[in-house]
Formats: C-alpha cells, sequence, structure tokens
C-alpha cells in the first residue's frame, strides 16, 4: 500500500477474492482483508492486512467483529460474496451508527424477501412464490401454465427455480416438467419460484453514493449463462434512461445511501421492465474485468470509493468515465462448457481463434474425460474474452460461439 | 504479407492488454494474470512473424512479472538439459513460458536486455548449451516426419533455428564439444548423456557439413571414437559387417585394429561397441597379444594380464558385450591399478561370476537397463567399471552421496570389502552392517533419503544404494539422540576403520551458527597442509562436509565429499584433491571459486581447488586426536583470516537460522 492517503478512508473486504484485493492494494486507500483463517499464512507472506474470521454464521459474535473493525479505525465493510452481504450490513450498522443497514443486508439476501420490497416500491416483477419442497414447485407449475391457458398436452411453459441464498446461476433452474421437479436436490430448498418472462435479459452494475447513481453499467446477455459483453448494444442503451429509473425506484425501495448493486432485468416484448432480483456485491462471471477492459476504471476500485463516507463527489466525478461514449470498445466473454460426453484435448476452434474480436481464453485443461452432466445452470469451464468496435458483430460472435466445439 | 503482418499486429495489441494487467499486478495476484499472457503467446508463436515478435516484448514481459513465482524467474539457475523436454510438453502454457523465457534470454545474451540476475555471456552460454543438446531437433526439422506432425515439434525446431540464427551455430558446437571433453576428462561410469550429445553432432556433422576449423576437429575426434575409431570400422559398417571384416584380416591388420582401439579409448575414456565385439574376438582367438594391446595396457596391467589371464578371459567371456562396452574401460583400468594382486580380489571376482542374482535384484537391474542380456552379466560389468575407476561412481538424480561416495571410496582403498557387500546384496538384497556393536540388517529397514531404489545410476550403485540408503538413515536415527552432527559417529562406522575417529564441525548444531571458526580453519590447515603439518600425506580418503554454493556464493546445501590428498600443482600451488560424488564435478560456486576438474594436476575423477578456497567452503572433516604434535608449523593469522572471509561472504553469510540436518546431496 504505498500510496495510502490516510485523510481518506479506512476500508475492511469482507471475503477472499485476489483479484479485489490487487485491486484495492493499488488504489489509494488503507485496507484490511477479513477472510477464514486459512488465508492468514498466504497474507503474511504478502504482506497484505488481515483479519481472521470465519463467515460460516451469522450470530451473536457479529458484534463482536464489528467491534473489532471499529477499534481498529475501520470507517466501512465492503462485501465481496453473496455470503458476506449481511456480515457487511451488521459491520456497518455498527461503523457507520445505522442499525437500518443490517434489515436492509437481509433483504438482499433473501430472495423472495427482497421481490416483496421491489413490488411495495412500485416495481414491476413477474409472478412468483416461495417453495419449500417439491410439491410446491409442482403446483406453481401447473397453476401458471393454467392461467396460460394450455390444455394437458401442450408443452409447458417453463417456470424459474432459484436457491433462496445462491448466487448468480448457481441455484438456477428452469423447470419444465414434473421429471425436472424431481431432480432437485433436497438442500436447494427453500427456493423462489417465478415464471418465466420471455424478452430480453439484461444485468445492471450500479455504484451509488448518497442516493445517488454515480456511474451506470448496462451489460447485455447474449444467453444467460453462457455470454455478456459490455456496454450494450444500442438498442438496449436506447433505454438507458427508462433503467436509470428504475435503478432510482429500487433505491428509494431498498434505502440505499452508497454502495454498489447489481440488478437483473427483463424487457418484455410488450416494452415493460421486470425487475428479476438485485445482490449487494461484485457480479460474477468477470463482468468488473469486462467493464476495465471497455472503459479502463477498475470496478472494485470504484466500490472502495461508492462505500467510503470520506470519499469526495469531485473524487467520484473524477474516477467515473462517461457511459458508452468514454468505452474504447464492447468487451464481452462467453462462459465455455464441454459441448460431447467424452472429451479429451482442449483446443480453441479456428474461427475463434482467427476472429479478430478474439484476445485469450482461461479455459481449464480437461481433467477428467468424462463431463458430468449439467444440472443447474452449473459452472462453465473456463472463459473466453472478445473485444472489438461492433456490438452487433460482438454479440453474434459471441452466440456463435455456443455452436463451437472447444473440447474434442 | 500485409495481411499477416496485421493480424501479429493486432495480437500484438491484445498482448499490450493482458501484459500491461500483469505489470500492474501487485506480486502476490501475477500468477492470475500470467496465463492470459501466455496464451496469447502460445497463439503469437504459432503464426507467422510471432517468433520475433515475442522476441520483441519477451523482456517486457519478464519485467512484467511473466516467470514472477516459478523457476524461470531465476534464469541464473535454469538447467539447459531440461529445455528440450519442457518444449515438448503436452501443456501448451509450458511451452509457452519456456519460450517466452528463452526469447527473453536471447534478447539478454544480444545486449537487447537486461536482467538482474543473469548476466548477457551466462545467457550466451546457457543457450548455446540448449541448442547443443537439441541439435538433432532442429537439423531434423526438414525430415519428413516432422514436416508431417507439424505442431509443437516445429515449433521447438522453428524457435532453435531462430536462436541459432541471432547467435551462430559455429560456437554451438564448439560448446558442445569442449563440454564433452570436460565430462570425459572426470572419466564418469555413466556416459548415457554424453554417447546422446556426440550422437546430436554426429548427425548434425552429417546433416550440415559444417565449415572446416577446429571446432569440427574436435567434433570429429569424439564422433569416430564412439563410431569409428579404427581403419577397420571407420565407415562405421555394423557390428555384424565388421566381425565378418576381422575374420580376413592378418596379424598385423588385427594388431593395428587393437591399438587403434586402445589409443582411442585412453584419450577419451569411451569405448566404441566395435572395441568390445573386438576383444571378444581376441578373447575366443586366445591370441595372447592381441587382449593386452586392445586394452592398452602398460606394465603393471600387462603383468596382471599375464598372471590372471585364465580370469580375465572369463571376465571379458561374461562382461564385455556390445551392450556393455564400457567394461573394456573399465577391465583395462582395474588391470593397471594392479589391485588383482590384492590377494582376495581374485577369488571374489571368481564368486561374482558364480553368483545367481535374488530375483528381486534381477527385477531392479532390469528396470534400469531392460533386458537384453542378463542382470549378471549387468552387474559384473559395473563392477569392472567401479573397480577400475572408482572416482567416476556418480549419485544420478538422487540425493545419494553419501551412498556415492562410500562406494567410490571403498571401490578406490577398500575393494574386496565393496566386493563383499556386492555379492551379498546381489544374493540376499540385503546387507548387513555394524553400527557399535549393533547389527543393522538393510532389509528391516525403511527407505532412507532416496525415496524409491535409484535406476539412473551404474549398476553397482542401483544394486547397493537403496541397502546403504537405509542403514545410513538408521545410523543417523541411532544418533539422534546424542546431539552434536551424527557424522561424528556414523562416518567412520559407515566406512571403516581408516576414517580418522575424531570429528570438527564448523557449525552450531543446534543453531546453526558458526562456532569457534578460526579454530576449525587453523586445525585443517594443521591436519591437512602439506606446510603445516609436517608433510604427512593424506593416507586414506577421509570423508568431509562441504557448504555448497552456487554462482552468486549463495548456500545451496551441505555435500558429501572425499578428501584424497593435498598437493602441490604444476605452478606450485598447494591444492586440495579430492571426490564429489556428483556426476559433474566441475562447478561454479561463486566468489571465484570454481572447481577444476582438469589442468591442474588432477587424475581422472578428481576436483580440485586451492587449499585456501577448499577450506572456505569445508565444515566438517575428519582428524586422528593426537596430543599436540612437534612438527606443526604455526598457521599465520591472515590466512585464517582470508578463509574466514569467503568463507561469512558465501554460505556462513546468514549463519544463525539453519540448523544443520543431515547432509543430503545437492
Amino acid at each position: 500500500m504505498p500510496n495510502v492517503n490516510s485523510e481518506k478512508g479506512y476500508v475492511a473486504l469482507l471475503g477472499w477474492s485476489l483479484n479485489a484485493i490487487d485491486a484495492v492494494d493499488r488504489f489509494d486507500r488503507k485496507y484490511v482483508v477479513v477472510a477464514p483463517g486459512w488465508a492468514e499464512d498466504y497474507c503474511t507472506k504478502n504482506d497484505i492486512p488481515f483479519i481472521a474470521w470465519d463467515f460460516d454464521r451469522l450470530n451473536e459474535r457479529s458484534h463482536e467483529l464489528a467491534q473489532n473493525l471499529k477499534d481498529e479505525g475501520v470507517d466501512v465493510a465492503i462485501p465481496l460474496f453473496e455470503e458476506t452481504v449481511e456480515w457487511a450490513g451488521a459491520v456497518n450498522a455498527v461503523l457507520l451508527n445505522n442499525p437500518r443497514l443490517l434489515g436492509q443486508a437481509m433483504l438482499f439476501r433473501d430472495k423472495s424477501l427482497m421481490k416483496r420490497r421491489a413490488q411495495l416500491g412500485g416495481i414491476r416483477v413477474g409472478v412468483f412464490e416461495e417453495a419449500h419442497d417439491r410439491g410446491d414447485v409442482i403446483r406453481f407449475l401447473k397453476r401458471v401454465n393454467q392461467t396460460l391457458l394450455k390444455l394437458d398436452g401442450d408443452p409447458n411453459d417453463p417456470i424459474h427455480f432459484k436457491a433462496f441464498d445462491k448466487s448468480g446461476t448457481a441455484g438456477h433452474r428452469v423447470v419444465r416438467t414434473p421429471e425436472d421437479v424431481d431432480n432437485i436436490p433436497d438442500e436447494e430448498f427453500p427456493a423462489l419460484l417465478e415464471s418465466h418472462l420471455d424478452g430480453w435479459e439484461f444485468a445492471v452494475e450500479a455504484w451509488i453514493k448518497d442516493r445517488k447513481i454515480q456511474f451506470m453499467n448496462i451489460s447485455e446477455y447474449v444467453t444467460l449463462g453462457y455470454s455478456v459483453f459490455v456496454p450494450a448494444t444500442p438498442e438496449l442503451e436506447q433505454h438507458r434512461e427508462r433503467i436509470t429509473a428504475e435503478i432510482e425506484k429500487l433505491i428509494e425501495a431498498f434505502d440505499i445511501d452508497f454502495g454498489f448493486i447489481h440488478p437483473e432485468y427483463f424487457l418484455t416484448k410488450d416494452n415493460n421492465l421486470y425487475f428479476g432480483e438485485v445482490a449487494y456485491r461484485p457480479p460474477g462471471f468477470n463482468a468488473l474485468e469486462l467493464i476495465e477492459r471497455a472503459y479502463g476504471f477498475n470496478g472494485y476500485q470504484g466500490m472502495v470509493l461508492a462505500f467510503d463516507p470520506k470519499a469526495t463527489q469531485e473524487e467520484l466525478d473524477a474516477f467515473f468515465p462517461t457511459p458508452v461514449k468514454d468505452a474504447k470498445g464492447h468487451a464481452g466473454c462467453f462462459g465455455v462448457y464441454p459441448r460431447r460426453r467424452v472429451v479429451s484435448e482442449l483446443k480453441v476452434p479456428d474461427e475463434t481463434a482467427n476472429d479478430p474480436y478474439f484476445e485469450y481464453h482461461e479455459l481449464a485443461e480437461p481433467l477428467e474425460q468424462k463431463v458430468t452432466k449439467r444440472t443447474a445452470f452449473g459452472t462453465h469451464w473456463g472463459l473466453a474474452y472478445f473485444f472489438g468496435e461492433d456490438p452487433h458483430r460482438l454479440r453474434d460472435l459471441l452466440k456463435a460461439q455456443e455452436e463451437l466445439d472447444f473440447y474434442l | 504479407m500485409t495481411e499477416i503482418q496485421g493480424e501479429i499486429q493486432r495480437v500484438c495489441e491484445t498482448l499490450g492488454v493482458v501484459a500491461e494487467r500483469l505489470e500492474q499486478a501487485r506480486p502476490f495476484a501475477k500468477y492470475r494474470h500470467q496465463k492470459p499472457v501466455l496464451e496469447v503467446v502460445t497463439r503469437m508463436l504459432a503464426m507467422p512473424g510471432g517468433l520475433d515478435a515475442v522476441y520483441q516484448a519477451a523482456p517486457g514481459l519478464d519485467a512484467a512479472g511473466l516467470f514472477h513465482g516459478s523457476d524461470w524467474d531465476h534464469p541464473d539457475i535454469l538447467l539447459p538439459q531440461i529445455v528440450g523436454r519442457t518444449l515438448e510438453s503436452d501443456d501448451r502454457m509450458i511451452v509457452g513460458l519456456e519460450a517466452a523465457s528463452l526469447l527473453r534470454l536471447l534478447a539478454i545474451a544480444s545486449g537487447r536486455a537486461t536482467h538482474p540476475n543473469i548476466h548477457a555471456d551466462h545467457a550466451r552460454h546457457f543457450l548455446t548449451q540448449v541448442l547443443a543438446l537439441n541439435l538433432r531437433s532442429f537439423f531434423a526439422a526438414n525430415s519428413e516426419a516432422d514436416r508431417a506432425s507439424a505442431g509443437d515439434g516445429h515449433l521447438r525446431a522453428r524457435l532453435l533455428r531462430f536462436i541459432a540464427d541471432h547467435i551462430g551455430l559455429r560456437d554451438v558446437l564448439g560448446v558442445l564439444v569442449a563440454e564433452i571433453w570436460r565430462i570425459l576428462e572426470q572419466r564418469p561410469i555413466q556416459i548415457g548423456p554424453v554417447k546422446e550429445m556426440i550422437t546430436e553432432i554426429a548427425i548434425a556433422l552429417n546433416r550440415q557439413g559444417s565449415e572446416p576449423g577446429s571446432e569440427r576437429l574436435g567434433a570429429e575426434r569424439l564422433v569416430n571414437a564412439l563410431f569409428g575409431p579404427t581403419t577397420g570400422c571407420l565407415d562405421d559398417p555394423g557390428i555384424e559387417a565388421y566381425l565378418e571384416r576381422l575374420t580376413h584380416m592378418d596379424d598385423a591388420g588385427l594388431l593395428r585394429e587393437a591399438t587403434g582401439f586402445a589409443r582411442a579409448m585412453h584419450d577419451t575414456g569411451l569405448v566404441s561397441d566395435y572395441h568390445a565385439g573386438f576383444l571378444r574376438f581376441a578373447a575366443e582367438h586366445q591370441d595372447a597379444l592381441l587382449v593386452p594391446e586392445a586394452l592398452g595396457l602398460g606394465q603393471t596391467g600387462q603383468d596382471c594380464w599375464r598372471h590372471y589371464r585364465e580370469l580375465v578371459l572369463e571376465l571379458i567371456e561374461m562382461a564385455v558385450t556390445v551392450e556393455t562396452p564400457q567394461s573394456v574401460h573399465g577391465l583395462a583400468l582395474l588391470l593397471e591399478r594392479g589391485v588383482l594382486h590384492y590377494l582376495p580380489i581374485a577369488p571374489a571376482l571368481s564368486g561374482q561370476m558364480r553368483l545367481r542374482l535374488h530375483d528381486a535384484v534381477r527385477e531392479r537391474l532390469r528396470l534400469a537397463y531392460g533386458g537384453t542380456i542378463t542382470p549378471e552379466a549387468r552387474l559384473l560389468a559395473g563392477v569392472l567399471d567401479v573397480l577400475g575407476q572408482p572416482l567416476g561412481v556418480g549419485q544420478g538424480a538422487n540425493p545419494t552421496c553419501q551412498s556415492a561416495r562410500a562406494i567410490a571410496v571403498w571401490g578406490l582403498n577398500d575393494p574386496d570389502f565393496l566386493l563383499h557387500l556386492i555379492a551379498q546384496a546381489g544374493e540376499f538384497d540385503t546387507i548387513l552392517m555394524h553400527f557399535e556393536g549393533q547389527p543393522i540388517n538393510s532389509a528391516d529397514l525403511p527407505a532412507g533419503l532416496a525415496a524409491g531404489a535409484p535406476i539412473d545410476a551404474d549398476p553397482v550403485s542401483v544394486l547397493l544404494v537403496p541397502h546403504l540408503d537405509r542403514v545410513y538413515a538408521e545410523m543417523g536415527r541411532l544418533c539422534a539422540p546424542r546431539g552434536g552432527d551424527p557424522h561424528r559417529w556414523i562416518n567412520p562406522e559407515f566406512h571403516g576403520w581408516w576414517v580418522a575417529r575424531e570429528c570438527l564441525v564448523a557449525v552450531d548444531v543446534a543453531t546453526g551458527n558458526l562456532a569457534d571458526f578460526d579454530g576449525f580453519i587453523t586445525r585443517f590447515y594443521e591436519s591437512y597442509h602439506p606446510r603445516f603439518n609436517g608433510a604427512r600425506p593424506v593416507i586414506h580418503p577421509q570423508p568431509a562436509g562441504v557448504a555448497v554454493t552456487d554462482a552468486n556464493a549463495r548456500f545451496v546445501g551441505w555435500h558429501a565429499i572425499a578428501i584424497l590428498r593435498a598437493a602441490t600443482d604444476q605452478t606450485g600451488q598447494m591444492r586440495v584433491y579430492f571426490y564429489n560424488p556428483n556426476n559433474d564435478s566441475g562447478q561454479d560456486w561463486g566468489g571465484g571459486v570454481t572447481v577444476s576438474t582438469s589442468g591442474n594436476g588432477e587424475r581422472h575423477g578428481e576436483a580440485s581447488l586451492p587449499f585456501e578456497q577448499f577450506a572456505s567452503r569445508l565444515y566438517l572433516f575428519h582428524d586422528d586426536p593426537v596430543p599436540p604434535r612437534q612438527d606443526i608449523t604455526a598457521v599465520p593469522e591472515h590466512l585464517i583470516a582470508e578463509v574466514a572471509t569467503m568463507a561469512r561472504q558465501s554460505w556462513a553469510a546468514e549463519r544463525g537460522s539453519q540448523p544443520v540436518t543431515l547432509v543430503g546431496a545437492s
């Protein structure tokens, strides 16, 4: 931490993310990493300020962590993972003397509460329900399809099943038939059930300070779970004003003074914006990396500014660029899944390798020949990165990757 | 063409993006960004113009941290022997890393870049060695097979040729030849790697028909020694055809062949397969003249041959084959040493030939050498080698310097005891030794320092090392409760009565700090330096321990050697001549201390250093417990101070933390 400015705030990073630590270590503020004890040796060896903490269960000890951080002089805690969001809420409630923050964090952690709160705030959401067992899922699947006036034997419209406290696509299943329901393991309950919305799905990353959006990025999904790029196409960006208004509604509904949110939306064919869910932490799929590639600023450093109570508006204005206009190009990535049942070799398809938009990949060499069947959206085997001028070309290129074999 | 340039240009820009991230990342986060860089580098290498592009970028990538956290970050310790295999790896990232490292070294060698850990000359030398060791693969690139299987093999050939274009090939041949001569001067028993390099040269000369010059002459001398040392086999006709030729030769012709073989063998230490064939032919025809002639025997050897003719013929019959040509050299030196005149040796060798090996031993020997000749013959050939050139024993890539040293000094000093151990281990797959009266049976013990039995060594080592290693470890275990350095007790018990009973150690074992270092040095001078010890020579080889340092004089590890003698070289400088069980004794220990293996009065297999330089790396030696003697000359203080300074500037620089552990290998 060579550039630390003691006038500025002191932040705690909750959770272990080397990318985040690296970015914050290069930034101008004092920081400390709060992570499980197994990280201690590594931190000592690399001069990373560290406090050991076990995040497994939120209990009466949360106050102890808050007190420790307060004694240490920390101004604010930043959650890096879904699992540390409520810890950050609990800690910040103490550090910032604002008990409301804990309740707010609980809303972010429970997908059902989150949806109801959004609904109460006047935000349009799809039909949803909570499920505690498989019977609930079957009932919801039937009711949704009855509502759509489907007859027996017509193919069902799918519903979405999301485990309450899992992030991103983990625990996200698309359910069409009672057999799909049978395949859901017990540990994924309770869960949130949602009707399927046909439309255009996208995500937003918003850095917020003083209840004001400091920077808002729109990440366009080409195919959910496979590919995303930033900034979005002009066709989606033309809705920026409406989307901004939606984010402002979220800020009101969830009472967000500061921080970073990552909501997902649907734009349906009848031109309605539906709210999907929102997370109070960095997105998966390396979206921050894509934003950095396109705009040149580091998203984690942006989060430090958004959280730090000592950050000034001038600092924020100087840090964030102008959306879309300041982007050097469009950056996207594609999550690769093996398409064959048995694979032995990683080989980037020539179409991909020779495409001028292709930059590099982080694909793992196949360790096992047999590919386990994907259940939920599951984990990809690595990402391939693309960058280029033309968002439409990039979108089509990302789409085309779905038909290619990276593993033979 | 412009399209190709555009393509590489574009990928270069991508490289810039990922390299910048790597550069910005903190050291602890570097590895996260290394893979993308390598991925782009790997793609570039395959593109036309890519090698040059990576060559241009390599110093920047190095500085950005591409090698951070890996061995490649210390180019001074990289081994040229491994490069060829790394470039063949299935893991493309490793191939890319090695390629980027070589191109970065090329930039350093050609003065385009600098590196804190390696000098331009060193980089150049390293690359020359890499080229030398891989001559075949880049000449062979023109072959049909290579064209058919493009891919990474193709990259390796292109990469090596790219490097050769920049630093020149003439150099390579010169370096390779010099390197081979340097190794051969030490007369190692294991000469597989040397033969491999000579084969590379033969192929290269054949393909390239290089320009004449002294390099070429030196190279041809080596190639001929292996593939055509005499007029009868100069055209490398194949062993069958050659044996056929012999039946038509007259006596003069045969004699000429015999002397030709002997000259080539004693000149290089290499034995051609034809030589082995010829000696069998001569032995079978009972030609009294041809055998000693083909062995190139001097007076002592001739004398042994006359006394033990039947035994020698039997040894040739059983041990000398085209599979084991080096046994000819071993046999010649064994006769020349005169050890057959030592009463137990002849019957012991007779017994050796009648030995039926234990099944497990046969298995181990087969595993190490394959099965074209019997394990008994393989072992007998190895026995001849060790008795003929005991200082040629090397430890292979195993942490077993203690065992290798023991075999070598027994071969030198106690050959009948060595034969006794070989017979025991061969027949029963165990050896029985004693520690202060307590019997230790190797078969009852768990593995020692070497996890598995070594198979990359000479046959005697393959047989004995697993046992010796276990016995040695057990003695260490028995000493553990006593505190202090265990070699004090182990060395005499393990090696024999002739190890001096007192043991001096420069380091306090408990703290790792130097302990009465000046006293230690003084005692060493008083015991071993002929000008101070009353001109008493070293009588038996004495085990000793050195602190091995690298070329930057940094401590590497403790290592077991044996002091053979202290004497003046041809310039009058007092030197310590010693045996190093390491396979190649010629090492740069930093701070101007370079171990010499020839040219300073060394006999084959000996290493040497000026007395004070040797003393500066010594940390353990044995001495006889004697009352104060009259014949000692006082050692001047400035000599002691000089040695102590050299030690403190190298291995003893940070004495205070590392505890002394059992001497392993380095």
